[in-house]
Formats: C-alpha cells, structure tokens, sequence
C-alpha cells in the first residue's frame, strides 16, 4: 500500500458539516511535497495577484531611486518599504501608451491597469465621463484563477472621497469590461462579512429554495437576451454570469482556517476626518487573511481615487489631494501623502510576508502592482508613472530591483509580464495604442 | 403655504403641439432619430418605492438594493449602461429575500392577490393566480402562461418542502423580485407604419417609463389598465394621465428626487468640510441648507405653478433658525421653516446664494470657483467642459503670496495650457466670491476686499450673484438646458442629434408658457422623443 497522501480537496471535503476546525495557517504540511514547494500531488501552490492604487501620483524627483539593479538606493518616497525591499522591484521611465494625452487621469489609470486606452462618453452638453475600454488586470487574471476560490476577486478601498462625477474610470478600480465596474467595498467590517459570513452551512434549509428561485431569474434572463440588441446581450451575459456565481456560492463549503475575529473598524469619519491609517491596516489584515485561507486569489485594493477628494490629515494637509497636486505651494503635502501611502502599501506587504507558506510566505506567490493615475499630480504626465511590482510569483518575477527602461517601454509589457505569472500561455495583453506582445525582460526570473 | 389654483390643465392645452410636421408613420415628427432602446435598470429610489407600492411599508424598508452607477450626470444614465455583476446580484438576492419575508407580514394584502379562501401548500392554482395579479403588478405588463408556471413552479417547490402555503408565495415574490423583468425597464417597443426606424413603446412600456419618470415608481394598476385599454396611445390621452399623475404626492417627491440629483444637494450630506475653518457646518446645518433649496423649488412648482427659473434669481427663500443665523438673517418666529424676504440691500439672491450649492461646490476648506462656475456650465448652460490636457508638460510658478482666490486662480489663466477652460469657468464662479466654503457672507478675504466681477464667454459681464442670477434667468439657453436634463433623467440617455428638434420646441413652448414645469413635464412625456425609441441595434 503507497503511503497516504491527503490533497487539498479531499482536506476541503473531510470538513464538510464539521463544527469549524482551527487549522495552522495556511496549508497543511501533510498537504504538501516533500519539498514543501507544491501540492502533495505536486500542484503549485496558489499564487494571488493584487492591483493597489493611490490617485494624483508621486513627485518624481523623490521617487525614482538614483541607482538601479538589486539593493537600489531609497528614495524618501520609498523609504517605508525597507523592510521588504527585497520583494519590491521598482519600475520606471516606462510610457503608459494606452493613455496618450486625451484626459489627465482617466488615460493614466486606464491605461496602466488594463493597457486598452479609455473609451470617452460623448457628453454632448452633459458632464464629461469615461469608461474602461477593457478589462483591468485583476480580471483579465481572475478570469484565469478566479473559479479556483468562494470569491473569484475581492474588492477593498479605503478613502470615500473618490470622484464618481466622471464615470467609473476614476470611480473603479476595477473592471470586468467597460460596462462592468466593479464596486470597492470601504467598509471593513463589510468585507469582512463579504469574507466570512455569506457562506450558506450545507444544511441551510433555505439554500436549495434559494437557488430553485435563481433557476427561474436565470431563466428570464436567457430568454430576454434573444430579444435585446448587442449590447444589452452583453450585459445579460454578465448577469447571467453573476448568477451562476452566487449558485455556486450557496453550495460552497466554508474556508478551512481559522477565522479571525470581524474587525471594529466600520470607516466611519471622526470630526470631518477619515480614519485612513485605521482602515488600510483594517484592510491590509482582511487581505492576508483572505489570501491565507485561499477565499479569494484575486484582489483590487484602492486606497484613494485619482482626481478624489481624499484629505490626508495626518500630514497635516487640510484640504483635497487632488486640489494640492496642482498648487505650488502644495507640493510639499502632496510628498507627505506619498509616504504615507507608501507606510501602507509596506504594512501589507508585511502582512502578507509574516503568513508562512511552504518553505516561504505569501509574498513569495504574490504578484502585487502598484500604480497610481499620473506620473506627478501637478502635470498629469503618462510618462514614469509610479508603478512597482511586489512579490516572487511563485519564483517566476525578480524581485528587489530597480529598473529603469532606457527606451520608454510600454507599461503594458507589465501587465504582461504580471499575467504570464498565473497564464504562462498568455501572450498579449491590451488594445490599441496600449497593446502589448512584449512581455518585460527585466522582470524575469 | 399658500397653495394657489392650478391653471396646468389650461396652460398645456393652450401649448402648441410639438408633433412638428404630419409626416407618415402615424403622425411622428420627420426629424426625430432615436436612439435604440438600452435595458435600464431601476434605481434605488425607484426599486425601494416600487417594492414600497407592491409590498406595503414594512417591504419597503426591507428593500436593499446595489447602489446606482452615475453616468454623465445621472443615475438613470449608468442605469441604462452598466451592467450587473456579482455583488449587484448578491445584493438584489438577499434583498428580495429580506422584501419577501416582510411582505409576509401583510396576510391581508398577499391573500387578496390570490383570492383562494382556503390554501394548502400543494394549491398550484393559488400559487399560479397569486403569479399572475402580483406578476402584473411587478413587471408592469401581464405574465404569459410560460411565465407563470415558471414561477408557480418556484412557489411549489419551496410550499412542498416547507409543508406551508406562504413558504411558496415567499419564495416566488422574492424570485419575481430578481427577474430582469422587475430589475429593468424594458422598452422594445412596437413597429411603426412607414418608420422603419422607429419604435412606438407599447402601453405598458409608456406606462412604466411615464410613472417611474414622473413618480418615482412602478406604475399602479389603474395606470396599467389604461395602457392595457389603449388610453396611451396617443399624446393626448398620455398628457391627460400625466396631468393627472401630477397631481398626486409621489410627484413632487419624484421632482425632489430629480433636483437632489441635478444640483447635486444628495450629496450635502457627506461634503467634508474642515472643522477648523468652517466650525459652523454642521450635519444639521447642512441639511437645512439642503431643505431650503428643495422647499424653495416646492414653492415655485407646486404651490404657485410659476416660473421655475425664478430658482436663480428668487429674492426669497426658506430658512429655520440655524441657516438663518448663518445667512445672518433675523430668526424665524417658531419651530421648522419659514419664508422670508431677503433684504433688498443685501447680496445673496436665488440658488447661487444657497449654502446648499455654495458648499457642494467648493473645497473642504476653501471656495472653488472652478467647480461653481463648472456646475453653471454644465448644469445650467448644458456646455460640456473640454478635458484637460493629458500631459500638461508645465509648472505653475511659485505663487504664496495671493491674498483672494482670484489672485490665486490668475496663476491658472497665465498658464496657457490650463488657460482654455479655466476661464469658461472661473470667471463664472468669482462672481460668488462674497460667500465661502459654506456660503456664509464675506466682503473681504485676508483684509484684501473682494471684486466679484464675472463675465460669461465675455459677452455678459455681471457683479456678484444678484446680477449672474438675473443674466442667467434670461439666457435661453438655460430653459432648453432645463428640458434636455429632465429628459436626460427620464429616458436614461443623454439627447442626440436626432431628437433635439423634438426638445428645441419643447423648450419653446416651455418658455411661451411662462416655464411652468409641470406643463413642460406633461407636455414632455407625451412628446415622440419621449414616446418611440430607435430599432434595437
């Protein structure tokens, strides 16, 4: 008799009905080969992707490290990340082609986190806005991963003041398609909710009620589609599509790991002030967890929005980013902002480096890209944009380096690269002016 | 309040028709090219009053459904556009379970939609009757026999595995209540002789798009008989009903609901503004500021029919005594609020001198004459703002030592690349440079005395709001602005080409008729841009 190996599913099935079970975080090492590299029956372990995004940019002069390669000189911008320098590799001087000058902002989000260029709402005497002109990157990969977990993406912001007036460019972060925003949740006992507490038990007598009821919507819904132009036939198609996902949701088993408890944190302003450093760590905690216990592999995480109203107290600033960023006496508080964000986006990767898994942590099988919508707020330049891009990928992304292209590389060569961690096969990424078949040589493992 | 005879009727009758020339294809104006039909779905508002209607109040609180995407500037827009993804669906299930199980609540309401007197859970016929009154009622239209059983199925489902009667009526109101057909407005429309291109919506699809429009909400079953009997079928039997329409409550929460949006006063309640420097705005301040400007349009509207561009120059309003201190105004006598003259020697006049707009459009701790003047363009003149640039390749000169905002913005206008726009609106927006972040009153900023000279396009030149609300009142585009906005939130789209023929004399016989907006609104919704929709594309 070959010796007793225990795979993941089975571990998911043995639990079925089962009063919750504290398990050590996160896998099993029963689970794992003897090298503790894969799955016993020699699956890779999981990889998660992350998009995180502050608005109105950084100022370049105190961003872009003086020196490039490995052990690259800090800058006071990047200063926060020291402590996991080694997963952050820095990328700058690359061209956000997608987003060629037509609307500040709107290009340098759109194109940078999904490399097709934005499409413009004629406005015809109406306010401007603006959509995505493809799927964002966190779904372009949720797409390819996302059917392996209870949520193929989690969405998480942290400032409220995100501008909503132009269209769910700068409203969203993240976009199935251009008729697809999807929401962020700001509200961490929400996601928390969201994470843990929409699972149906097994033996919910409601459960099969529930998606008798769901049988009949989806049924109308079909219908209808023969009825309705192209575009309503999309839209269709993703309604159709989220009610399959919320079937599969009411049969799906609860997360094996222990839960922690729902955060206190609910986002709630305190004296006109935004509790910003409470709920990106309140977020940042959610993430890891979510990741640790394997309920989504895919995450958007939208600190504050391009062009938004955001107010960052603690630097002593008393009115909007955006309105700073293009101000000269302003730019001094637009440099605290970065840092501070900076502090942020280091605390979770902190995180996300203390979960152990198998011989490393989950930074280790992370792909997280940092971007912001404009190279510098004051001059809304699509040229060296802010962009980093932490975490191994399994082992299939350098890490810790600086690299600054000498040619104006396409940002969409990172999409690219970041896709080919999750779909090796992939070989384009973007549209148009941001289209891409070059994946980033320098970030190759 | 006073409330004063109603000449509507009269008034509207008195219109010209707006059909234009008697062309083929039963009388529709040539010129019209609509655009085709896009499914929309219901807004929040919309859904909660619909669920309201159908369910009883307890339902209605229940009722929880996704939050609305804002596209071009409305609700209805992104309605008409985005599509529902998964945590829209979420939300749309649990809150149909949690209407459905409220509605229980209400025995009396849910037996007479099935009119069984005795039920058991296997009484398919209950079910089926009880699908096909409520069905009518929720998707605005009769179910067909394929639909029905569809959802009796549901309902016989859950009453078997339940061993209860309304375990199957829960369950199936709760399915009905995600169907696309109670989700979206759905307008495909009918064939019309002679106008390939064209679609006439049928009764129950004017009788949804009128009532949600004009009403807020799903249309009750004495408007759906009159569809079902052909009475909208024509402009004037559509006029009629809407005349009728407005005379009810839900019409004025409705126009509420349009001029929270439009003027953005929704939002009042979650502006931030710095403590620091605006000690004075306060959750409930703000709410007052919000209360004034929706009293005074109430007034204007509805209780003396007149002309609603008397909003920008109206040299009264309504305040309590919280915004009267702050307008610096002698308190009301008693509780709530009141209508008071503004003093004749004073500045604030009309909406640009509300708080409510004064705060939304500005900074947390500073005005913006940007976002004022913006909103003017916008909003009231319907100009769009050209984008800024991309990649503005410049640097704004170290300012510091600019005392007022103007000086401050004059950096701006110097700079050729922000220049363009900056000018169309900040040369609006300084003419209300005598109230702050908060629309209190000021004559100075840092002892400096401030100048609130404006000009629009150079051509009108004012001083302060008095004078911008005056020209303003008399530039015609402003009333046309009005109609395309109503439209705009109506139909879900923003106005084409092809229909502003149809809207151009709308707004003429809005402004003969003295810019009374409910005959505008009557007369709008028995318009053919309002009545056909283009082939499905």
């Amino acid at each position: 008799m070959g010796s007793f190996k225990l795979s993941r599913r089975a571990m998911l099935r043995g639990l079925v009905g089962s009063t919750a079970v504290a398990l050590a975080l996160p896998t099993l090492e029963a689970m794992l080969n003897s090298h503790g590299e894969a799955y016993a029956d020699s699956t890779p372990l999981p990889r998660r992707f992350m998009t995180w995004f502050f608005g109105n940019g950084v100022l370049l002069p105190r961003w872009v490290p003086p020196t490039q390669g490995p052990d690259y000189q800090l800058t006071e911008e990047l200063a926060p990340l020291i402590s996991v320098q080694q997963y952050c590799t820095v990328l700058t001087g690359f061209m956000n082609k997608a987003g060629y000058g037509r609307r500040g902002h709107h290009d340098g989000v759109a194109g940078c986190f999904s490399g097709h260029p934005f499409i413009e709402l004629d406005p015809g005497g109406a306010n401007y806005s603006s959509k995505f002109g493809g799927p964002s990157i966190d779904q372009v990969i949720a797409s390819r991963i996302g059917s392996n977990t209870f949520l193929p993406s989690l969405h998480v912001g942290v400032s409220k003041r995100v501008t909503y007036g132009e269209g769910p460019t700068l409203g969203y972060l993240s976009h199935k398609g251009p008729d697809e925003p999807v929401p962020s949740e700001r509200n961490p006992q929400e996601v928390y909710n969201a994470l843990f507490g929409s699972f149906t038990p097994p033996d919910d007598p409601h459960g099969k009620l529930r998606v008798k009821a769901l049988d009949a919507v989806n049924e109308d819904v079909k219908r209808l589609k023969t009825r309705v132009g192209a575009t309503d036939q999309k839209r269709l198609d993703a309604h159709l599509q989220s009610i399959f996902q919320l079937q599969k949701q009411l049969g799906a088993l609860p997360p094996v790991c222990t839960e922690p408890g729902a955060p206190g944190e609910t986002n709630e302003d305190f004296e006109g002030k935004e509790p910003l450093l409470e709920v990106s760590h309140a977020m940042a905690d959610l993430v890891a967890i979510a990741f640790a216990c394997d309920i989504t592999r895919v995450v958007s995480f939208m600190q504050s929005g391009g062009v938004g109203g955001t107010v960052y107290h603690m630097t002593g600033a008393t009115t909007e980013e955006h309105g700073l960023s293009h101000e000269p006496g302003g730019q001094e508080l637009v440099h605290k902002a970065v840092v501070f964000n900076m502090e942020c986006f280091a605390y979770l990767l902190g995180k996300l480096q203390e979960q152990s898994e198998g011989v490393g942590n989950l930074l280790d099988n992370s792909v997280i890209l940092l971007g912001s919508d404009c190279a510098e707020g004051l001059t809304h330049s699509s040229f060296d944009q802010p962009i980093i891009v932490a975490g191994r990928g399994g082992g299939t992304l350098k890490s810790g380096i600086h690299y600054r292209s000498p040619n104006k590389e396409n940002t969409s060569d990172i999409l690219l690269s970041c896709l080919q961690a999750f779909d090796p096969g992939a070989t384009e990424v973007g549209s148009a002016e941001g289209y891409s078949n070059t994946p980033c040589q320098a970030m190759k493992a | 309040m006073l409330a004063l005879a109603l000449s509507t009727a009269a008034s509207a009758a008195a219109l010209p028709a707006c059909t234009g020339t008697i062309g083929g294809g039963e009388g529709v104006d040539e010129s019209l090219v609509a655009p085709g039909p896009t499914l929309r779905r219901l807004v929040r508002s919309q859904y909660k009053n619909s669920v309201g209607d159908l369910l009883g109040e307890g339902a209605k609180v229940a009722a929880d459904p996704p939050d609305d995407f804002e596209l071009n500037g409305f609700d209805s827009i992104g309605a008409a556009q985005i599509a529902l993804g998964d945590d829209s669906v979420k939300a749309y299930e649990s809150s149909a379970r949690a209407v459905a199980a409220a509605a229980m609540g209400d025995k009396e309401r849910i037996d007479s939609l099935h009119g069984c007197p005795e039920t058991s859970p296997s009484a398919a016929e209950c079910h089926a009757n009880f699908i096909r009154n409520f069905g009518r009622l929720a998707w605005r239209r009769p179910l067909d026999e394929a639909e029905v059983e569809r959802y009796t199925a549901v309902a016989q489902f859950a009453a078997t595995d339940r061993d209860d009667f309304y375990a199957g009526v829960e369950y199936a109101i709760a399915a009905m209540l995600q169907s696309p057909h109670f989700l979206y407005q759905i307008e495909l429309g009918e064939p019309v002789a002679g106008r390939p291109d064209l679609r006439k919506l049928s009764g129950f699809e004017l009788a949804s798009r009128i009532s949600f429009f004009l009403l807020g909400t799903t249309p009750d079953a004495e408007l759906l008989d009159a569809a079902e009997k052909g009475e909208l079928d024509s402009p004037d039997g559509v006029r009629e009903a809407a005349l009728a329409m407005l005379e009810r409550p839900a019409a004025r929460e409705a126009l509420r609901g349009f001029y929270d949006e439009f003027l953005g006063l929704r939002r009042l309640s979650g502006v931030a503004k710095n403590g620091d420097v605006y000690p004075a705005f306060t959750p409930s301040l703000a709410d007052a500021m919000r209360t004034e400007t929706l009293t005074l349009i109430e007034d204007i509207v509805w209780e003396r029919d007149a002309d609603v561009l008397e909003l920008l120059d109206a040299s009264y309003t309504f305040v309590n005594a919280e915004l009267a201190s702050h307008y610096g105004l002698p308190a009301p006598e008693g509780e709530g609020f009141h209508r008071v003259d503004l003093p004749a020697d004073g500045q604030r006049a009309g909406l640009l001198g509300h708080g409510s707009f004064l705060s939304t459009f500005a900074h947390t701790a500073t005005t913006s004459p940007t976002l004022r003047g913006k909103f003017v363009r916008e909003r009231l003149l319907c100009t769009s703002i050209p984008a800024p640039p991309g990649n503005v390749v410049t640097t704004i000169p170290e300012g510091g030592d600019a005392k007022t905002m103007r000086e401050k913005l004059k950096e701006h206008q110097t700079n050729p690349s922000c220049a363009g726009c900056h000018v169309m609106m900040d040369n609006i927006g300084l003419a209300l440079e005598n109230f702050d972040g908060v629309g209190a009153f000021r004559l100075t900023e840092n002892d400096v005395t401030i100048d609130v000279s404006g000009s629009i396009d150079g051509d009108a030149t004012f001083e302060g709001v008095r004078e911008l609300g005056g020209v303003l009142r008399e530039d015609e585009r402003v009333g046309l602005c009005m109609v395309r906005n109503l439209f705009r939130q109506g139909t879900g789209h923003v106005d084409t080409d092809g229909e502003r023929k149809v809207l151009a004399a709308l707004g003429e016989a809005f402004v003969k008729d003295g810019r009374k907006l409910k005959g505008l609104l009557a007369e709008m919704v028995a318009s053919d841009a309002f009545r056909f929709v283009g082939k499905v594309q």
